[in-house]
């Protein structure tokens, strides 16, 4: 057998001699089983070269990329223009140059962990941050859009008239004046919760029932009151009617007395399109009187639940009083239209009649007495501000 | 995260006078056009690997398995390049790093790649990286197959076919009274070699 080996391997060489070779070959070709042994030897003698070389080839890359290492590192110490660096350089240079160099830096466990957990997962905490910031902001702008949402009425156009405070302009006021008093016996001055929006609202019973719009005291916490003499009161909400804009509120204070007889009637008919019509409201601090005609039978976009007047309304003329030159209530500030000049809207009073009806009859903590005697009918209009401007408060909002 | 450098000239197109020279030379068995070819090729490569989640130590394997796969190719004269050598060999290493990353990853595996990616399929990369797998698990084989064989044998046909010394200097080095007798221990050797080597290359 190994004889057959030395023969096939001189033959593979093209080292055997002519008729030994003739021989072979006519027996390799005759004999399948001896060509069969011949190709096994020739895979087997040419792999184990191949895999030599292989060996080989890897050794000569090895080196080769030791040289191009250690030659960038020459090349860098030649540029460092600190000796003593390019000392310390060329001592590492050399350690590189030796065939199994280790790297330079000298990096601890937990740090070459880290560094390995950075660079695998550098992709996936990428797009973990962004995807956690576009959430964040996302959620955000949602929560933001939400509310907007739900605090206006879906309604372009259409501008509701409560109004937001400025407590920041506020405490600064009331800072400057307690500094101005330069008093060093008197109180600080407490820092005035002022609530978040403000609109009017007017007394409808003698005996604290008041109304103003629904969307003035729409997601409130708590109510207070504020007439012109500056006492307030503490109000809750009786009944809303969003279709309507109207709010139904009682004030809840113990020591509360009724406000007296009220000057002015509610009427439950319609009024006339040009009736002389005016509004007491708080659009600021102190009381402001309106004037206008009643310009329209119906409200914003044919809404025949309200009126259209041509008042000019402010952001806290909402839920004020609207007035015929009679004294008959006629109806309830409500908005404006924005892109129209002098459009303001008021519930009809005759909504408010009848919804104050349907509330009586269903047997309320406190019956409902509707004023029925008009006191100022036939007198000049300051006259009638006089009287009237008693029973118009502020109504303030905290959420 | 950037994108590498010269992605330009990584268009496909046949290849250029420098690279036949190049070729011409490691075929020729120029060691010192090895090394260029080397040094030319590297800091793509590297870049490439650090870019996808390797390390230097990873772009080192890879960059030499990728050349070593182009260089066994170019000595056997079976390399058909249709592209230039850059290209092939950012192919095969791209390759080569795939097949590791998704060995190594539960999830799909994107790489981050030059704009010019396109090129790549037909550059032979696939194919070529096929053969040289195959031809690594026989090598694999037949290591295996040595160190069974056990000492002296090993020895004595590493010596007379990896490293290719003469039968005399064998029969110094092994201590053989002349170089018939050694022949005889080769074969032997040969033949026990074999049977190791088929049992499992077959099965």
């Amino acid at each position: 057998m190994s004889d057959q080996y030395a023969q096939f391997e001189a033959y593979a060489r093209g080292e055997l001699a002519p008729p030994a070779r003739t021989a072979l070959a006519a027996a390799l070709a005759a004999n399948p089983a001896l060509a069969l042994e011949y190709a096994e030897f020739l895979e087997l003698t040419d792999t184990l070269r191949a895999a030599g070389q292989r060996r080989a080839t890897r050794r000569t890359l090895r080196g080769l990329h030791a040289a191009m290492r250690s030659e960038a590192a020459v090349a860098a110490a030649i540029t460092a223009p600190n000796p003593a660096a390019s000392e310390t350089l060329r001592r590492d240079v050399d350690a590189l140059a030796r065939p199994e160099a280790q790297p330079l830096l000298r990096i601890s466990g937990t740090e070459k962990r880290l560094r390995r957990l950075w660079s695998g997962y550098r992709a996936t905490v990428g797009v973990a941050a962004s995807v956690a910031v576009l959430a964040v902001f996302a959620t955000l702008l949602g929560l933001e859009w939400w509310r907007a949402a739900k605090t206006a009425p879906a309604l372009a156009g259409y501008q509701a008239m409560r109004r937001e405070i400025n407590t920041l302009k506020r405490n600064q006021k009331a800072l400057s004046r307690s500094i101005s008093q330069l008093d060093p016996a008197a109180a600080p001055a407490l820092p005035v919760n002022n609530g978040k929006f403000s609109g009017t609202g007017f007394a409808l019973t003698a005996d604290g029932y008041l109304v103003t719009s629904y969307h003035v005291i729409q997601g409130a916490d708590s109510l207070l009151i504020e007439g012109r003499d500056r006492q307030r009161f503490h109000a809750e909400t009786v009944y809303s009617d969003v279709a309507h804009d109207l709010a139904i509120l009682r004030i809840k204070d113990r020591h509360f007395a009724g406000f007296g007889r009220l000057p002015y009637t509610f009427k439950s008919g319609e009024a006339d399109l040009g009736e002389r019509v005016y509004t007491l409201g708080y659009p600021r601090e102190d009381v402001v009187y309106g004037e206008g005609a009643l310009s329209a039978r119906s409200g914003f976009e044919g809404d025949t639940a309200f009126y259209q007047v041509s008042i000019p309304v402010n952001p806290g003329n909402s839920g004020g009083p609207l007035l015929d030159e009679r004294g008959n209530l006629i109806g309830v500030v409500s908005g404006r239209q924005n892109d129209v000049q002098g459009a303001g809207f008021a519930t009809k009073s005759s909504y408010l009649v009848r919804l104050v009806d349907s509330l009586d009859s269903a047997q309320p903590v406190a019956p409902y007495h509707l004023p029925r005697a008009n006191q100022l009918a036939g007198t000049g209009r300051s006259q009638q501000l006089k009287k009237l401007q008693d029973y118009v408060f502020v109504v303030k909002v905290f959420e | 995260m950037s994108s590498l450098p010269a992605p330009s000239s990584l268009t496909i197109s046949t290849t250029t006078p420098d690279d036949e020279a190049l070729l011409a030379a490691i075929r020729a068995g120029d060691e010192r056009a090895l090394s260029r070819l080397y040094r030319q090729h590297w800091p793509m490569v590297s870049h490439f690997i650090l870019q996808n989640s390797g390390s230097d130590d990873d772009a080192q394997d890879v960059y030499q398995e990728g050349v070593r796969v182009f260089y066994e190719k170019v000595r056997d004269g079976s390399l058909e390049l249709s592209c230039q050598i850059k290209t092939y060999l950012y192919a095969v290493c791209r390759r080569i790093w795939l097949k590791r990353l998704t060995n190594k990853s539960r999830f799909g595996v994107r790489l981050l790649d030059e704009e010019d990616y396109q090129a790549l399929p037909q550059t032979g990369a696939e194919d070529d990286l096929q053969a040289a797998e195959e031809q690594e698990r026989r090598f694999e084989l037949m290591n295996q197959a040595l160190q069974r064989l056990g000492e002296p044998c090993r020895s004595l046909l590493e010596g007379f076919y990896l490293l290719e010394k003469s039968m005399q200097e064998l029969t110094d080095d092994f201590g053989y009274t002349n170089a018939d007798n050694a022949k005889t221990q080769k074969y032997k050797c040969l033949l026990r070699l074999k049977k190791l080597f088929f049992n499992e290359y077959n099965n």
